[in-house]
């Protein structure tokens, strides 16, 4: 999708079809409507003046949160609007975790941490395997299960013996946790 | 994590989405944060003696405290929700609300204008301090607190309003249960005091919004 580039830059009608595609859970509409959202939010960020590293963290912030709260989208509503709501405060969220605007971290200490996943980046789950090991045993599970081995809620919930609806919620509880890791993982190992 | 991992990650297996689950938690809060007022009131402070032959006024006093937590519930419900950053949309929103109140201050202020001059005094402060402004954020404590819970669910964007939108609800709630035990029924004490008892709540609201509805 993004190596074939057939959808360059989606239009908002385009995005808000994908929206409600993606709340009745087509995984295809979903994937596509974050695609299409990460050029935009990354270029809104930098246009605050986010450095471009601190960018991407928030990116992806935003990305799960509006992932995990797509049912807080109204079908009445403009979505690049609701979209940059999200990314807005995702941004001052990180100010108010950080204590500054980011600007006073030392830099050196993590450039080190991304330049070694430039250059080892190929194997997608080791990455988030490595993310995912700070989320408690039941929640790493379900998610590993459903979204990474991609099994369905019924074979997750046969193969733990954990109800369909205790995997639902640990999956819920999990992308929320991943949410504030993914935020403060770049900060918060080194203050 | 790169991103497009991060994105192939969170797009498989997406589940519907659910958008009335705020809703049913919120009605639930509302029903059990009134009942777990009037439960606190009933023990504590005890009903008024004379609710029996009064009920016309506590219904009056309990029906206006609903209407003000009707039009801050409706505010507070816009907010759970992501939302553009113009002061203008805000502001529209939000002039429902201001209007009911400024209504009812009008009105409160002209009953007294009617009163006569010697009785003013007592009609404004019920005759000494009036309490009903601290109680009325207490009555709606348990309702504000089950309300953060429900606003779990909820992607606000602007906290300090919407706490602030919370906090007014739950104002208002607290004002029906303490509609139940206030035994002043003048139309000037009851607007204009109810009304800063249910604008404190707010403000409290709008500071533990900031903290609270963190997502």
């Amino acid at each position: 999708m993004r190596a074939g580039g057939a959808i360059l830059t989606p239009d908002e009608t385009q995005l808000h079809t994908w929206m409600l595609s993606a709340q009745a859970g087509d995984p295809v509409a979903t994937r596509c409507l974050l695609d299409g959202l990460a050029p935009r939010l990354r270029a809104f960020f930098r246009s605050k003046g986010a450095r471009p590293e601190d960018a991407e963290d928030l990116v992806q912030e935003t990305l799960i949160a509006i992932y995990t709260k797509r049912a807080m989208f109204d079908p009445e509503q403009k979505l690049l609007a609701w979209t940059y709501a999200i990314a807005r405060y995702r941004m001052i969220d990180r100010w108010r975790r950080t204590g500054k605007r980011g600007l006073d971290l030392p830099i050196e200490d993590f450039e080190h941490a991304l330049s070694a996943e430039e250059t080892e980046a190929g194997d997608p789950t080791r990455d988030i395997a490595r993310l995912l090991g700070d989320l408690p045993p039941k929640q790493r599970t379900a998610i590993e299960l459903v979204k990474l081995k991609e099994l369905s809620i019924a074979e997750a919930s046969a193969q733990t013996g954990w109800s369909a609806s205790d995997i639902k919620i640990s999956i819920h509880r999990g992308l929320k946790t991943l949410m504030r890791l993914v935020g403060t993982s770049a900060t918060g190992d080194l203050s | 994590m790169k991103t497009d991992e991060l994105i192939e990650a969170l797009a498989r297996t997406p589940e519907t989405a659910q958008p009335n689950r705020l809703y049913r938690r919120v009605a639930l809060a509302l029903i059990i944060g009134l009942v777990l007022g009037l439960v606190m009131i009933r023990l504590f402070m005890g009903f008024r003696p004379d609710i029996g032959v009064t009920a016309p006024m506590v219904a009056m006093k309990a029906g206006f405290s609903a209407l003000i937590a009707t039009f801050a519930g409706g505010l507070a419900l816009r907010l759970a929700k992501p939302i553009g950053g113009t002061t203008g949309t805000i502001r529209r929103l939000a002039m429902p609300l201001v209007l009911v109140i400024l209504s009812a201050v009008a009105i409160g202020l002209i009953t007294l204008m009617a009163t006569e001059p010697g009785l003013r005094f007592v009609a404004f402060t019920g005759g000494g301090f009036p309490w009903c402004i601290i109680l009325i954020p207490i009555c709606g404590l348990p309702t504000a607190m089950l309300l953060v819970w429900a606003m779990r669910e909820a992607a606000p964007t602007r906290l300090a309003l919407a706490g602030a939108a919370i906090g007014a609800l739950s104002g208002g709630v607290g004002a029906m249960i303490y509609a139940m035990f206030c035994s002043i029924d003048s139309v000037t004490f009851v607007t204009i005091w109810y009304v800063v008892g249910i604008g404190l709540a707010s403000a409290l609201g709008a500071l533990a919004g900031a903290r609270l509805l963190r997502w």
